[in-house]
């Protein structure tokens, strides 16, 4: 995937887009539903569109094809991140690579006890509009403010974080054992080489 | 090789040049024991729970002399993960315990920590969650815990991490109180039936004198063990006190009112259907126990927690009142000062306040300066106000608070972390500018020696019900 990405940030092929994209809607299947199918085509239209109409009305050269090109790498990478993020709780996702990529388990965890604070974050930042609010203050999202007070309370946090890990056995330089683990089987392997080896076909095949 | 705990000529400071937090303290907790440390509130028991455990000087400070020694090996030379093994800790706050989202997940993630095989894992957080007798906790989520539940499944990690000695910080501050005696008795099992060694700081000494072996005073950064401490407990039970307040007896004149108001946290209901005023230009005293959902009510009160039932301002319902028009009338002392500051020094946060002043004709120079003279933050007006001292922050919270002068002040523990010196400026501050405002003030404190005079009434939050009452039974300990 990550190699499919690489690929098509330096190929000049539309096809190959449409291929990825095609590809990633039959992974998809199991878990798309019709709201989430809306999610995934419509929530861009407008950069994409944008996208488009840049290109064909400034660009230089075939301008057909790089508005083309560009707009469909756009749903391309959409869908790339979609398999990521549709497919797999987040758990799950940074456990299999701590696994199998062996990226360090301080960068999986840490990673991990950020997502799990989101809630505290939602309710904190309520807590700062609210708190702005009775000194007669209105603190939008985009208020300076907000960033500042968050940052003084996500310091504190990350100690706090870090201190409950490290009481709970956590440490960098450990070696961990694993409760859940995600394998990856052979024909995984077979699958993704047979779908790599599609998108060369359909990128070198001068369909344009 | 001996099994114990110990601290040898302990000196520790948070910076090199500040005051020394632990002054050459020794200690030896041995195992298998039930041990307690109190001192009162802010006295630096907390930093010297984490030096034993090894979190300072690691997160924070300085050891300027001496030792913390675990089974005659020195805590400064250990890994991490092999003083878990040995010691584990519980926080006081025990939504800092967790990494993770589930019980479930902290579990395999501890145990996962210590590298252990798959079957053994398995069985641990089994044979744990037995033990303490919460089963059917394994797969709910941390955030819908209360915080009995939430100290009960820190108290199973730490047995399926299988330490010897469990540290514990002031470990009931957010448990209500049957909790806390069915984890007081759980710990005592732990200790007779399964060889734990517990030490466990409190500035409250209620339940635990037929419970411990060893009773440490904690003053001033030394320990002092206590032989007869039966004298102590006795000194305890000697100062219980009773005051009376008045009832409320009519509701013509106010200002909030609850029509059948429920809430809760998470699964478990902290009120149920509470119908009551709060009357105009009253000082009202809110007391319950620990976890009683107190600070939830003030949450409640100002719409950041969801409610069930009607809650009133002025006949008007306060869902159908626009946000920043309600912030204009009811407004709160959060517990954490600087939730509060929106500028950076003392004086432009004074300026704000005065811009949004409800009576800015009672708030002249001359009084504000008058003001800052007796809270001794005169002369400080360009400090940054982040960089102020813990207690002059909250003094700058409640005055900058008041010069807003809202119809309806919450205070959320206003006098904790405040000296008795300060108190006695702050409290009479509070009572003549709320009279002059016009203003209804509800306070939550657990000081109330000095305090109760200047309320009305005194507001009870007891077995989920919310409700006036006459009589406040209290301990004054000093």
């Amino acid at each position: 995937m990550i190699f499919a990405s690489f690929e098509i940030a330096f190929t000049q092929s539309i096809w190959a887009n449409v291929y990825l994209v095609a590809l990633c809607l039959v992974y998809l299947i199991p878990t798309l539903t019709p709201k989430r199918i809306a999610w995934l085509l419509f929530m861009p239209v407008i950069p994409i569109l944008g996208t488009w109409m840049s290109f064909y009305f400034h660009g230089t050269g075939d301008v057909w094809h790089t508005s083309w090109l560009l707009s469909t790498r756009i749903y391309a990478y959409i869908f790339l991140g979609a398999i990521v993020t549709f497919t797999m709780p987040i758990n799950n996702l940074l456990g299999s690579l701590e696994q199998n990529c062996h990226i360090p388990s301080k960068f999986v965890y840490g990673t991990l006890g950020a997502f799990n604070f989101i809630p505290r974050v939602t309710q904190t930042v309520k807590q700062i509009q609210s708190a702005a609010l009775m000194r007669g203050e209105v603190l939008h999202a985009w208020s300076p403010q907000i960033f500042f007070k968050a940052v003084l309370i996500s310091l504190r946090w990350s100690d706090d974080l870090a201190q409950s890990m490290q009481s709970h056995g956590f440490w960098e330089q450990q070696h961990r054992s694993h409760f859940d683990t995600y394998p990856m089987p052979l024909w995984n392997w077979a699958v993704a080489l047979l779908a790599l080896g599609g998108l060369q076909v359909v990128a070198f095949s001068g369909l344009g | 090789m001996s099994k114990e705990l110990s601290a040898k000529n302990l000196t520790f400071s948070y910076e090199a040049d500040s005051p020394k937090i632990l002054d050459n303290v020794n200690l030896i907790i041995q195992a298998n024991t039930f041990n307690i440390l109190y001192g009162p509130s802010g006295s630096g028991k907390s930093t010297l729970m984490k030096v034993l455990y090894g979190l300072y000087p690691e997160f924070a400070g300085t050891i300027q002399s001496g030792q913390v020694l675990i089974d005659a090996q020195d805590l400064a030379d250990l890994k991490p993960g092999a003083i878990v093994k040995k010691i584990a800790f519980l926080f006081q706050n025990p939504l800092n315990q967790f990494a993770m989202t589930t019980v479930d997940l902290e579990f395999k993630f501890t145990l996962e920590n210590l590298a252990l095989p798959k079957a053994d894992m398995a069985q641990r957080i089994k044979t744990a969650l037995a033990q303490l007798h919460i089963t059917d906790l394994r797969y709910r989520k941390i955030d819908t815990l209360s915080g009995g539940e939430l100290q009960r499944v820190a108290l199973a990690i730490t047995l399926a991490m299988d330490s010897q000695f469990i540290i514990l910080d002031e470990p009931f501050a957010s448990v209500d109180l049957t909790s806390r005696q069915q984890l007081l008795a759980l710990l005592k099992d732990l200790q007779v039936n399964h060889g734990k060694t517990i030490l466990l700081a409190d500035h409250d000494l209620s339940g635990y004198a037929d419970l411990v072996d060893h009773l440490y005073q904690f003053d001033q950064g030394k320990v002092q063990e206590i032989a007869d401490f039966s004298v102590v407990f006795a000194k305890f039970q000697h100062f219980d006190q009773q005051r009376r307040f008045p009832l409320p007896i009519s509701a013509d004149d106010c200002v909030l009112n609850f029509k059948d108001l429920s809430y809760g946290t998470g699964e478990s209901p902290l009120v149920q259907n509470a119908n009551l005023p709060l009357l105009q230009g009253k000082m009202v005293l809110l007391t319950g126990a620990n976890g009683s959902g107190k600070s939830t009510l003030f949450k409640t009160l100002t719409r950041l927690h969801p409610f069930s039932g009607t809650i009133y301002y002025q006949q008007e319902e306060i869902r159908k009142i626009r946000p920043k028009q309600y912030a204009q009338k009811v407004a709160l002392i959060f517990q954490n000062a600087q939730m509060q500051y929106l500028r950076l020094t003392l004086q432009e946060e004074l300026d704000l306040s005065l811009a949004h002043a409800h009576h800015p004709e009672i708030w002249t120079p001359a009084v504000i300066s008058d003001q800052l003279q007796a809270l001794h933050l005169k002369g400080l007006e360009d400090h940054i106000v982040y960089q102020l001292s813990g207690g002059q922050q909250k003094k700058l919270q409640i005055l900058e608070m008041l010069i807003v002068g809202t119809p309806v002040l919450l205070l959320d523990e206003p006098l904790a972390g405040l000296d008795m010196a300060s108190i006695q400026v702050v409290l009479p501050m509070i009572a003549t500018m709320a009279a002059k405002q016009q203003q209804t003030i509800i306070m939550i404190s657990h000081q109330l020696t000095g305090v109760l005079n200047f309320f009305d009434y005194h507001l009870a939050l007891a077995d989920k019900t919310l409700s006036y009452q006459e009589v406040l039974a209290y301990q004054s300990i000093n």
